[in-house]
């Protein structure tokens, strides 16, 4: 069994946060992700940019064992999580994720929201929870809307308290999924701009968008996933203004 | 420049030919035809009745010939009735009734599409339903006269031999067919929630019993399961079984199955991102079904668990089989005794009665409970926040 197991890779020179490392899924017989190599140190922002089918959402909900690879290792915080001894439950407070269509739950106000997996997961008392929410809740503006309900909310107000409910859990890293692409285009704005500021904070991010905006302005890498593979990565501003492959150029032909 | 003039003479358009055809303003005559054969037809009917029924009179040959004689309980009653119906009144009110029935539909189909508002439209379309709806009743009763409403009318609508077991028996068996539903529904849900969560499972270990438990009791009749509780009970585990609290157990047992598949839809239709943001934040899977996709499932299956529990009420009509002692019959016991008493089916008359004071209040709360559902998520919320 030993041999069958592969050892434990040597440590880099600097510890990265999060390290996917040659990262395959099928979905059935369609070969989504075919080698994914990423790898993102503490403070990083990796945006994640390509056409759509082309396997970014996947990439990412790889990153949290969403979906859970069907060939490869993620590791996170030195830690095996594709390991099926690892607790993924505690991963996954460490390890905030913001999606397209918000998610919030639609039976509890706003606070509730964000109180309920303090509560429940972090074991908080009522009054911590609470507080904590509060604070989060102001980080993204939007404190006087404590006891609303998600349906009494504009679509950038419910993204950002998504938002501020994964804060709340103190995490490492933050996984964003399309998270404009579902707002009218007056929205957007807003929610780009409590990610701009998380970023400036120092929080470690990967970002799927098709905001190229901010790819150039926030990211500290940018990585082109086209047909299940890593096409390009590089530094945002250098990949805008000089493109190595025909795809992305014909990407941000089409996008730009 | 001075050659562009504005042309100030005023502009004639002629107006297009008409070529919707004449309008007709009878519209009001078709509705009034329809209803005048409804008045005819039912009106006609009730005030007969009620004519006979309440005018001095004595029993006439015609009924002592049918056997109702003075010594029956209720016969003035039923001779009333019998001798309404059959008046030659009532054949002038139903063909009355036909006549303007037939007029109203001819009337107002032809007319319906010559009508130049909605409102004279309707109007007419109205008066011709209303005709169908006079003619059909008419031909109804018309045929119904031809039978031998003299003695169905003695055996089913002769209320007066009720009155002994009425109303104390009659309420306690209301009591006791809501209590027997409302245990039986309980119970099941609280089964059902559990067999639901089960039939979800990944692992096939646990969704086979669960399956196995629901299709066993959706797939045999209740009466059966009725009958074979009491057996097993008794020959197998050797407990003789008060026949009420193994009813209550059996209706808990058979709505669980169907409580089951309920919830299970219920839980389907909470869309994959609520348990994918649970999850992301670290919840158990369990913790993700109680605390986001369980409170959201439960409100989106009030209404047709409601409706199970409707249906429930009048399958308590089934525990007749296990026969019950005096105090704990529901409606449909209490019917059975009451017809084997006075040789009397007017028990049952009554008895469907008693399920409609009780099952229409409920089908109207299922009604509104619906719209409140349907009329967004932040009603829902607010409505039990």
């Amino acid at each position: 069994m030993s041999e069958i197991r592969s050892a434990p890779m040597p440590p880099p020179d600097k510890e990265p946060l999060i390290r996917l490392e040659s990262v395959h899924k099928w979905f059935g017989d369609n070969h989504v992700l075919r080698g994914i190599d990423v790898s993102l140190e503490p403070g990083e922002v990796e945006v994640i940019i390509g056409p759509s089918g082309g396997g970014k959402s996947t990439l990412l909900r790889c990153a949290n064992l969403l979906e859970r690879p069907t060939l490869g290792k993620v590791w996170f915080m030195n830690e095996d999580i594709t390991d099926i001894r690892c607790d993924l439950n505690a991963v996954r407070t460490k390890m905030g994720m913001v999606f397209q269509q918000f998610n919030l739950f639609p039976h509890m106000t706003a606070l509730g929201n964000i109180t309920v997996a303090l509560e429940k997961v972090l074991r908080l008392n009522d009054a911590e929870a609470r507080d904590r929410a509060m604070e989060q809740l102001r980080h993204v503006g939007l404190e006087h809307k404590a006891d609303s309900y998600p349906g009494q909310l504009s679509g950038g107000q419910q993204q950002r308290v998504a938002i501020a409910r994964a804060l709340a859990m103190t995490p490492r890293l933050m996984l964003f999924d399309e998270v404009t692409s579902a707002l009218d285009p007056e929205l957007v704005g807003e929610v780009l701009g409590v990610m701009r500021q998380l970023a400036e904070e120092g929080m470690t991010m990967m970002v799927v968008t098709h905001e190229m905006g901010f790819a150039r302005e926030v990211g500290t890498w940018m990585v082109f996933v086209d047909g299940g593979v890593i096409a390009e990565r590089g530094r945002p501003k250098e990949m805008f203004a000089n493109p190595q492959t025909d795809r992305l150029r014909q990407f941000f032909s089409r996008v730009l | 420049m001075s050659e562009v003039t504005l042309d100030t003479r005023p502009v004639v358009r002629e107006a297009p030919p008409d070529t919707r055809g004449p309008t007709s303003p009878q519209s009001l005559t078709a509705l009034w035809l329809g209803i005048g054969s409804i008045a005819a037809v039912l009106g006609g009917t009730i005030a007969l009745t009620l004519n006979y029924g309440l005018s001095p009179r004595v029993l006439t040959p015609a009924c002592i010939d049918l056997q109702l004689t003075p010594e029956i309980r209720g016969a003035l009653g039923v001779c009333n009735f019998v001798e309404a119906i059959r008046s030659s009144a009532e054949t002038a009110v139903l063909l009355i009734g036909i006549a303007l029935g037939v007029v109203a539909m001819a009337f107002g189909w032809s007319i319906r599409g010559r009508m130049d508002t909605f409102r004279r439209r309707e109007q007419a379309i109205t008066g011709a339903i209303l005709g169908v709806q006079g003619v059909l009743i008419a031909l109804v009763i018309l045929a119904f006269r031809e039978g031998r409403p003299d003695l169905f009318a003695k055996n089913f609508l002769n209320f007066t031999v009720i009155g002994p077991y009425f109303p104390g028996p009659f309420f306690s068996a209301i009591k006791n067919t809501i209590i027997l539903a409302f245990v039986g529904e309980a119970g099941g849900i609280v089964i059902g929630l559990l067999l639901a969560v089960l039939s979800l499972s990944k692992r096939r270990a646990a969704r086979a019993p669960a399956r196995a438990y629901i299709n066993f009791f959706r797939g045999t009749p209740l009466i059966w399961q009725l009958a074979t509780g009491y057996f097993v009970l008794l020959l197998g585990f050797g407990i003789r079984p008060n026949t009420f609290f193994l009813a209550m157990g059996i209706f808990a047992l058979n709505t669980a199955a169907y409580a089951a598949e309920v919830f299970r839809a219920g839980i389907q239709s909470i869309e994959r991102g609520q348990i994918e943001a649970a999850r992301s934040l670290g919840m158990t899977y369990f913790q993700a079904m109680r605390f986001a996709v369980v409170p959201q499932a439960v409100r989106r299956v009030i209404p047709p668990l409601m409706n199970e529990f409707v249906i429930l009420i009048k399958d308590t009509a089934l525990v007749v089989v296990l026969g019950l002692s005096a105090s704990q019959y529901e409606l449909f016991a209490w019917a059975r005794a009451g017809q084997s008493d006075t040789f009397n089916a007017t028990f049952f008359t009554a008895a469907a009665l008693g399920y409609l004071v009780v099952t229409l209040p409920l089908i109207r709360l299922v009604n509104a409970v619906e719209r409140r559902l349907r009329s967004g998520l932040v009603g829902i919320a607010g409505a039990t926040a």
